[in-house]
């Protein structure tokens, strides 16, 4: 009890803080609760995740994943595993992509071009 | 080897292979945890390669109208709907504002800043 009060009375704090001064500053804060699209990812991220994501799918050998690789021409998968592929994309970055978009995704470049441009992406 | 036969086997994978995708989505809605996921993703896996080597273009059809029809019959009355999209738990819940509108965050308590 000695303690805290002895410390209390030597700790002044001012009593506005920065970050409510400039609406600027406060306009970047203040949505971060939000799901709307704040998160962007850099391409960089998306191209870590979404090549992990195809290296740790069973019927890949992980050393042939770049990410420019065709998943049923260069990988020997077949369309159910390229649906399975995608799929797993999409619980990764938490996306919902509609059927017919899906069906196209068919190689690691378009998966992370579809992610980098999706707004939802996380 | 004609054109149309072509067409209508590119369409039949087409139509498999969304089915595939729907059918293991509503798998994932069923069993919601992984464990039991699993099984029951590789046990329908196996339904779907038990058919692969079939030829005779109506037989596919009857066989993919068929399975449509028994993914419709058994599909969940409350799947997981990811919460941004149409039909999600936060579906137009806090909204961007539309651009062009510009928000006064210190309205009214400008004389103090």
């Amino acid at each position: 009890m000695a303690l805290r009060a002895a410390i209390l009375r030597h700790i002044r704090i001012p009593a506005e803080t920065s970050l409510f001064k400039n609406g600027l500053k406060l306009q970047a804060w203040n949505r971060f609760m939000s799901s709307h699209g704040d998160d962007h990812l850099d391409k960089q991220q998306v191209i870590d995740r979404v090549l992990s994501v195809v290296k740790s799918f069973p019927k890949v050998d992980p050393a042939q994943v770049t990410p420019d690789v065709h998943f049923q021409k260069d990988l020997g998968l077949d369309s159910l595993d390229n649906v399975e592929i995608v799929m797993a994309i999409e619980e990764e970055f938490k996306l919902e992509i509609p059927d017919l978009e899906a069906d196209k995704i068919d190689s690691c470049n378009l998966a992370i071009e579809y992610v980098s441009n999706h707004p939802m992406a996380s | 080897m004609s054109i149309s036969y072509i067409a209508r086997r590119a369409s039949q994978k087409e139509k498999v292979r969304i089915l595939y995708r729907r059918a293991l989505k509503d798998t994932l809605n069923w069993a919601v945890h992984r464990h039991l996921f699993y099984q029951d993703a590789s046990d329908l896996r196996e339904r779907f390669e038990a058919n692969k080597h079939v030829e005779d273009i109506d037989t596919i059809d009857r066989m993919i109208a068929d399975a449509e029809a028994h993914y419709n019959k058994f599909r969940h009355p409350d799947p997981y709907i990811v919460p941004w999209a149409p039909g999600g738990s936060k579906f137009t819940r806090n909204p961007t504002p539309p651009s062009g509108i510009e928000i006064v965050y210190n309205y009214g308590r400008e004389d103090n800043d």
